[in-house]
């Protein structure tokens, strides 16, 4: 299952915090026009490089479908950041 | 099945007792076999899912305020990262090791192999780093 959310949140010193939801789906149908100018060029990328496109696509699949449960948090004194995949 | 589950089913077949004393009887042996962990298979452990990474620093000189780093990433993202990095041309990873071998870290990572991080990853399980410092604690699990 690729990511469903991605979650981005900071806390910054004067104590506010913002998150930041990126549904990921939806983010992917709407930037699927540059994702579509992508593949030729990811193509091209393989063939120059003799690596193997489908091998490519299968490697970047399962690194994707292994993302969720990725969860960072960084904190510095009052300062913190939070990367969370879902 | 057990030889005293099967008396107490040959007892309700013929009759002997009702249903709902068979019940209360078959409750009351897994009750007493439970009770008994030395009789009853060890239960597996269950597979850890994901690698964590926590940092611990105390409040140094000049610095703003204690830091923590906590990163759990899951254990499949190791194995799909190698997966692809088994993708990297022959030239690539000459150039690659020729660099880990200046930084210092001679690892050849053509010998590096699927089948090898799945070990890895097996022997990791039961793995806990526990680094104490004075000035901070590092932690490394599964979990």
């Amino acid at each position: 299952m690729i990511p469903q959310l991605v979650t981005v949140g900071r806390c910054r010193p004067d104590a506010r915090r913002r998150r930041l939801y990126v549904p990921v789906l939806p983010v992917l149908l709407v930037l699927s026009p540059l994702l579509l100018l992508a593949v030729p060029v990811g193509l091209v990328a393989c063939l120059v490089t003799r690596v193997s496109p489908v091998g490519a696509v299968r490697g970047t699949g399962q690194l994707l479908c292994a993302l969720p449960g990725t969860r960072i948090e960084i904190e510095q004194g009052r300062t913190a950041w939070l990367i969370s995949v879902r | 099945m057990n030889e005293q589950r099967r008396k107490i089913l040959d007892l309700l077949a013929n009759g002997k007792i009702t249903a709902d004393e068979a019940e209360r009887l078959i409750g009351a042996l897994e009750r007493e076999r439970s009770e008994s962990p030395q009789t009853a298979a060890p239960r597996p452990k269950p597979r850890p899912k994901y690698l964590r990474v926590v940092v611990n620093a105390a409040d140094g000189p000049g610095a703003d305020g204690a830091s923590r780093v906590d990163v759990q990433i899951p254990l499949q993202l190791p194995r799909a990262g190698v997966r692809l990095a088994s993708l990297v041309p022959p030239q690539a990873l000459a150039r690659i090791n020729a660099g880990l071998s200046r930084s210092g870290v001679p690892i050849d990572l053509a010998e590096l192999k699927p089948q090898h991080i799945e070990e890895f990853i097996e022997q990791l399980d039961d793995v806990t780093v526990d680094v104490d410092d004075p000035d901070g604690q590092v932690r490394v699990f599964c979990e």
